[in-house]
C-alpha cells in the first residue's frame, strides 16, 4: 500500500514510519472516544435501583443528555487532525533533508501542483479520516444511546443538542 | 536566448547582485567566475525563479514561468536529487515531468561514469552524488543547463572525464552557464566568461577574443580583480622577517 502512497509523499519520503504514526494515533483515539461507554453504562445504571436480586427503573430517573455524556471524548481525533498540519509541514521540510536540496528540482517542475500535491494530499486526507472516524463513532455511540436507554428516561432533542454544540 | 536586465538582488539590504544585465544566446558553454559571495548562486536561483528579485529574466522574449521552465536545468553542489530514491528511480521521475528527458544520454552517462543504477543516492560517494547531479541536468532535455559549482568534492580525474564528457554530449542548441572557481581547468572548455565581483558584472569575455589578444583567461581575470602577486611573498617577509 505504501508503494501505492508514495506517489502522494515526496519521493522518497519514509511513508510506512507515517503510517503506522497515524494507525497509532487513530487507534488510540478510538480507544479514548470508547470511555464513552464506561459514562454511558454508569449513567444508564444509575437509572436502576436494586432490590434484592431484581433492578427497577427509578420512576425521577432522567437520563444526561448524549452530548453531555459524550463530553470531549472525540478530542483524540481533533488532536490528531491538527497534527496532520505538522505532517503537511514535515513534508515540505523533507526537501531539504539528507544532504540534498530536492526543493530546487521540485520547485522547478513544469507540474506547478506537483509539490502541493505530495506535500498536502495525504495530510489533508488524515484529517479527512480523522473527521470520519470521529462522525462514525458519534454515530454509533449515538444510536447506542437511543437504542439502549430506556425511552421514558431520554429527554428530546437529543440530535439537534449534539448539532447545536458541534456548530 | 535568455535575457537579463537590470537584475538586482537584495539580502535584508544586503546587495547580492546590482543592475546585471546580460544575454545568455543558444549553443555556448559559458563560465561564471567570482569569489566566494560574488553573486553567481544568487544568478542562478534568480534565473530559476527560486528567489524574488528585481528586474527581468526572458527567455526567447517570454519570462520564464512553469510553460518554459523546461528548458533551465540545474545542477548544484548542494545537489538537488531526492536522497532515498535510486538513480533508476530518479530516472522514471525526470522521465514523468521532463517531457524531453533524454534515456538514451541518461543510459550511456551512467555507464561512461560507472554508477549503480538501483542504490539509494545516499549511498553513493560525494564525487558520485556530483556526477549524478550533472547527469541528471544533462539528460533532462533543457537547452540551459546551469550548473553551479558542480564538482565541489570530485578528484582532478572525475573532473577531465567529465569536461570530455560535457563537451562530446552537448547539442550544438544546448547551453551551459557554469559556475565554478576552477578556472584554469575549464578554460579549455568555455567559450565565454562572464566575471562578477560583489554583485556587479566585472567583465564578459569571449575565448575568442582572448586568444586572438594572446593573453590566458587567467592572466586577464587577474588584471580585471587587480590580482597583486607580490601579496604572498610581502606577507610572508613580513611574518619571517626576511626580505
Amino acid at each position: 500500500m505504501t508503494h501505492k502512497l508514495s506517489r502522494w509523499a515526496p519521493p522518497g519520503f519514509p511513508l510506512r514510519t507515517e503510517l503506522q504514526f497515524f494507525g497509532s494515533g487513530m487507534f488510540l483515539a478510538a480507544l479514548y472516544s470508547a470511555l464513552f461507554l464506561h459514562r454511558y453504562f454508569i449513567a444508564r445504571n444509575d437509572l436502576y435501583e436494586t432490590f434484592g436480586t431484581s433492578r427497577v427503573l427509578r420512576p425521577d430517573a432522567v437520563m444526561p443528555d448524549f452530548i453531555v455524556l459524550l463530553g470531549g471524548f472525540l478530542l483524540g481525533f481533533a488532536v490528531l487532525a491538527l497534527c496532520m498540519a505538522g505532517f503537511a509541514l514535515y513534508h515540505y521540510l523533507y526537501h531539504w533533508q539528507g544532504g540534498s536540496k530536492s526543493i530546487y528540482l521540485m520547485r522547478r517542475l513544469p507540474d506547478r501542483w506537483e509539490l502541493h500535491r505530495r506535500c498536502l494530499t495525504l495530510p489533508l486526507a488524515g484529517a479527512v479520516l480523522c473527521g470520519l472516524a470521529a462522525l462514525l463513532l458519534l454515530c454509533l455511540y449515538f444510536i447506542l444511546y437511543m437504542t439502549a436507554t430506556p425511552a421514558v428516561c431520554l429527554t428530546p432533542g437529543q440530535w439537534q443538542k449534539v448539532w447545536s454544540v458541534i456548530l | 536566448m535568455i535575457e537579463l536586465n537590470h537584475l538586482t538582488k537584495r539580502y535584508a539590504g544586503k546587495r547580492a547582485l546590482e543592475d546585471v544585465s546580460l544575454t545568455l544566446p543558444q549553443g555556448q558553454i559559458i563560465g561564471l567566475f567570482g569569489e566566494n559571495g560574488a553573486g553567481k548562486t544568487t544568478l542562478m536561483k534568480c534565473l530559476l525563479g527560486l528567489i524574488p528579485y528585481q528586474g527581468t529574466i526572458t527567455l526567447d522574449g517570454a519570462p520564464i514561468d512553469r510553460r518554459n521552465i523546461e528548458r533551465l536545468s540545474f545542477a548544484t553542489c548542494e545537489h538537488s536529487f531526492f536522497p532515498n530514491l535510486s538513480a533508476q528511480s530518479h530516472r522514471e521521475f525526470y522521465a514523468a515531468h521532463f517531457p524531453r528527458f533524454s534515456d538514451k544520454r541518461f543510459t550511456g552517462l551512467m555507464d561512461f561514469f560507472e554508477l549503480p543504477l538501483h542504490k539509494p543516492l545516499r549511498a553513493f560517494s560525494t564525487g558520485q552524488k556530483n556526477q549524478f547531479e550533472v547527469i541528471l541536468a544533462l539528460c533532462q532535455g533543457a537547452d540551459y543547463i546551469l550548473m553551479d559549482e558542480p564538482f565541489a568534492g570530485n578528484d582532478v580525474f572525475n573532473r577531465e572525464d567529465f569536461y570530455k564528457v560535457l563537451l562530446g554530449v552537448l547539442e550544438p542548441n544546448e547551453t551551459v552557464l557554469l559556475s565554478t572557481h576552477l578556472i584554469e581547468e575549464v578554460a579549455g572548455c568555455i567559450s565565454r566568461a562572464i566575471l562578477l565581483r560583489k554583485g556587479e558584472i566585472v567583465g564578459d569575455l569571449s575565448t575568442e577574443t582572448l586568444e586572438e589578444s594572446g593573453q590566458s583567461l587567467m592572466d586577464c581575470i587577474k588584471e580585471i580583480y587587480h590580482y597583486r602577486a607580490d601579496r604572498v611573498g610581502k606577507a610572508l617577509g613580513e611574518l619571517t622577517g626576511e626580505e
